[in-house]
């Protein structure tokens, strides 16, 4: 029989919600809550209030990967240099967790990655914490743009460089946005189900603009369906730009080789042609958690159990 | 008597040849018994002169005959150009026609392009030719010498031994045929140049043993024409000696034996090859000559050549390039370290096409017994009777190719080890280490258990999981670490897997899958070209099906 897939859609989102681990999430929002205070404490007035971003301060996480990460607006003139304002926060941090052995912290991209030890409950907290500065004295307020360091080559920029970005308006792009947010979800959801090596922010920006310039409507799966295409069909356009909401300057397309490219418009036309063709595809594209899936019965699928050969024996 | 049929051909060949405005003239065509033969001068603006040649068409004209034309054109005058055979044969070989106007007007053309390029501009083909030599027999035996390149240079005027193993006694046409491989190279002093085959042929008995002399220059006239006799090659006293030597030390246990004396020489910057004069022990081509001293003798003798003919053996350069020449999979398959998982059906076809298609590593691991039962369908042979796989699948793979190496993995690493402590961080990082030895790995166990595990693991070998559905409608191929979900989804929900038709041997209770080797060879032959295309860089690792369609096969890809 068919999959309904607007109801397999729903059920993957209901399976893949943060409530299901709530108290994962309390713990997190414990410790992040912890290491703001730190940095407060300690850079008092040099720094403005420490925002929350990621997935989570953006309303697009998941259960199976999220972030909860912390960004941390200094003022222009507390450091000589972006690199200084980078290096002070990771050796701040390192002191005050890696050295009393409370976590491994580590320089990431443009964050500094503090990973607890695992607790009790066996669970390992990470925080990331991305030092940025304002781009002219007392200007953040009314702005909100911040200078962000580069501790590597990534995403088209190189080690030792900054660019401007705006945490705030990343975030009210998004607000909502509930339609937008579920679609943004369920591709994240297929980008680690399917180890897609996609970054999150550009699904993002490709579900914002789909929605912006194109007309997506119907049920669930007809809005994915809807956003799959307009991906298809734009991504190979060399025009085609999409820019950061907190820096217009950056376009993430910039970043992708015509070779990317044409594999995430050949991807987007598998996805669309599979599930065409036989909707059981959807559960490969779109799995349900099985771990919170409350549909599932136990009875054993394809075997009465005697040792005859299941339905899904494989042969080789 | 000249038949009907013939006389119209011989009117139609006359007719046609005259009409050819560069056959300036024709001085002679007759009608022989079995040929037609002639004289005609040919001449063209490029020309300074009018070219001579005979010519000689046969009866299958204007059809080709053991792959050769049936026309031929001579000038022996002409030997030292590109293309010509000793006996003044222009070496032309030309487009298909069964019309025979139509076919004298290419050849005729061919050959006008042959004066151009070769008379005219003497081009030189980039690519190596090989000597012209006429193989002998030496008592009704054939002799092959198959070598590759050597790990080490070769210099002016350097002598030695040959060691060499018997690959394999077969026939050639009607005699038979000796046919050696060249092991190393020995030079003085204990200096071995070993030739680059695999540790399975580089560790086989040596069978036996030979002279060589390596030179800058072929041992050919026009470095074309290979002497034929012994005075011809001009050997330094130092080899003669070697030689007298030699023979004197097996003169009477090996008599009549034949031994291979090699001479190398450059082809090109880096290569070198070797022809390879045959001599029979007790008739090595030297001679002794007394020394003398103000005309008397001084009772020692000095080695001279004796100039007989020579008897050339066959030599074959078999290094890597050369074997895999026509045809191979791309640099990073071919160079990766590659482990299989699995070696039933699926798996002896990967690991056999992969050996074919010049990959040089690879490992496998399986606990199963092969049985006769298993040979209809996987690369196993019935002559081996009942054997492990993995030893049976090795040998089969040095069979094939001289530059594969093999080893086999322990059974209970996988069986036992990695299942049973996969979870624990400590034995996943030593997991990981001896996995990721290897660049690719195949799984085709079918073990979901074991799909389920490595897909939980952290890799750098890029893991390839394959599988079949019954009578192998489908084939299913995944990359980590896409491969857990994806393979179950596949088998539990989108193919259609019937499970109820399949095979039951008599005796036992074992069902198998129903498909033939035919079934299944094509599935895994589709799916290694797929593969390739990935590594090569051609297309995404997306995961993929292929499935049978109206008569062709689709490649589904995800």
């Amino acid at each position: 029989m068919a999959v309904n897939k607007r109801e397999h859609l729903d059920n993957v989102l209901e399976t893949h919600r943060m409530k299901h681990i709530d108290n994962l999430v309390q713990k997190f929002k414990e410790k992040r809550g912890e290491i703001k205070e730190a940095l407060e404490e300690n850079y008092t007035s040099n720094i403005y209030s420490p925002l929350n971003s990621g997935s989570f301060g953006k309303h697009t996480a998941i259960n199976i990967k999220f972030d909860l990460d912390i960004v941390v607006p200094f003022k222009r003139y507390s450091f000589g240099t972006i690199e200084e304002m980078y290096n002070a926060v990771y050796d701040f941090l390192y002191e005050k967790y890696d050295k009393t052995d409370l976590a491994d912290v580590r320089k990431q991209k443009v964050s500094i990655g503090v990973l607890f030890k695992a607790d009790e409950d066996g669970d390992l907290i990470s925080i990331d914490i991305v030092p940025g500065r304002e781009i002219s004295e007392n200007s953040y307020l009314e702005s909100r743009d911040l200078n962000i360091y580069f501790n590597k080559d990534t995403w088209g920029f190189n080690k030792g460089t900054y660019t401007k970005t705006n945490i705030q308006s990343q975030i009210e792009t998004i607000k909502s946005k509930e339609d937008e947010r579920k679609i943004i979800r369920l591709l994240k959801i297929w980008k680690n189900t399917n180890s897609e090596p996609y970054k999150s922010f550009l699904l993002e920006l490709f579900t914002l603009k789909a929605f912006d310039k194109s007309t997506i409507t119907g049920n669930l799966w007809e809005k994915l369906e809807g956003v799959l295409i307009y991906i298809k069909d734009n991504v190979i356009r060399e025009e085609f730009t999409l820019k950061d909401p907190g820096n217009t300057s950056n376009d993430l397309m910039k970043n992708l080789t015509s070779w990317e490219r044409q594999n995430l418009s050949n991807k987007m036309q598998f996805i669309i042609d599979r599930i065409t063709e036989n909707s059981e595809n959807i559960k490969t594209y779109f799995p349900i958690n099985k771990k919170f899936d409350t549909t599932e019965s136990y009875e054993l699928k394809g075997s009465s159990g005697l040792s005859v050969p299941k339905d899904d024996q494989r042969f080789g | 008597m000249t038949s009907v049929l013939d006389r119209v051909k011989f009117d139609k060949i006359k007719s046609t040849i005259s009409t050819i405005p560069f056959v300036s003239i024709v001085n002679r065509i007759e009608q022989g018994k079995l040929f037609v033969s002639g004289n005609i001068e040919i001449y063209f603006e490029e020309l300074e002169n009018p070219l001579p040649f005979d010519f000689l068409i046969t009866q299958e004209y204007p059809l080709k005959t053991y792959s050769t034309e049936s026309i031929t054109f001579f000038n022996s005058d002409l030997i030292q150009y590109n293309h010509v055979m000793q006996n003044g044969n222009i070496c032309i070989h030309t487009a298909h026609s069964e019309d025979l106007e139509n076919k004298i007007w290419i050849d005729f053309n061919a050959l006008k392009v042959w004066i151009v390029k070769y008379y005219i501009n003497k081009e030189k083909d980039q690519k190596y030719e090989h000597l012209v030599v006429k193989d002998s027999t030496v008592n009704g035996n054939k002799y092959s010498f198959t070598f590759t390149s050597t790990d080490k240079v070769f210099r002016e005027g350097e002598i030695g031994f040959v060691k060499l193993s018997l690959l394999h006694d077969g026939h050639y046409k009607k005699e038979n045929i000796h046919n050696f491989y060249v092991k190393y190279f020995e030079t003085f002093p204990n200096l071995k140049k070993k030739c680059s085959w695999n540790e399975f042929y580089f560790e086989q008995p040596t069978d036996r043993e030979g002279i060589y002399l390596f030179r800058e220059s072929a041992p050919a006239k026009y470095n074309r024409f290979a002497f034929t006799t012994w005075a011809e090659l001009d050997l330094p006293q130092d080899i003669l000696t070697m030689l007298h030597d030699f023979q004197k030390q097996c003169f009477k246990e090996d008599f009549g034996k034949v031994i291979p004396f090699f001479i190398g020489y450059k082809i090109n910057s880096t290569e070198i090859h070797w022809q390879i004069a045959l001599m029979e022990v007790g008739k090595f081509p030297i001679k002794g000559i007394p020394e003398k001293k103000d005309g008397k003798k001084t009772g020692k003798w000095h080695t001279t050549i004796d100039d007989v003919p020579i008897n050339w053996g066959i030599s074959k350069n078999a290094s890597y390039e050369y074997f895999f020449g026509r045809g191979r999979f791309c640099d990073v398959l071919t160079d990766a370290k590659i482990l299989i998982i699995g070696v039933g059906a699926v798996g002896s076809m990967i690991a056999t096409t992969l050996t074919r298609t010049g990959c040089r590593f690879i490992d496998f691991i399986d606990h199963d017994i092969k049985e006769p039962e298993n040979v209809c369908r996987s690369e196993y042979r019935f002559s081996k009777g009942i054997n492990n796989k993995i030893f049976e699948l090795a040998g089969s793979l040095y069979e094939i190719s001289p530059f594969v190496t093999s080893h086999h993995v322990n059974n209970d690493y996988f069986e036992k080890y990695i299942k049973s402590f996969y979870t624990d961080k400590n034995f996943q990082a030593y997991i990981k280490t001896d996995l990721d030895k290897y660049d690719i790995i195949f799984d085709c166990s079918t073990d979901n258990d074991l799909m389920y595990v490595l897909n939980k693991l952290l890799l750098r070998s890029k893991l390839i999981n394959i599988s079949l559905t019954n009578h192998a409608n489908e084939l299913v191929c995944a990359f980590y670490p896409n491969i857990y979900n994806f393979v179950n989804n596949q088998f539990s929900n989108v193919l259609e897997n019937d499970v109820n038709d399949m095979y039951e041997p008599t005796g036992c209770w074992s069902p198998t899958f129903k498909a033939s080797y035919n079934d299944i060879a094509l599935l895994v032959q589709i799916a290694l070209k797929q593969i390739n295309r990935i590594f090569s860089g051609e297309k995404a690792a997306n995961n993929f099906i292929i499935q049978e369609n109206n008569s062709s096969f689709k490649i589904i890809e995800y």
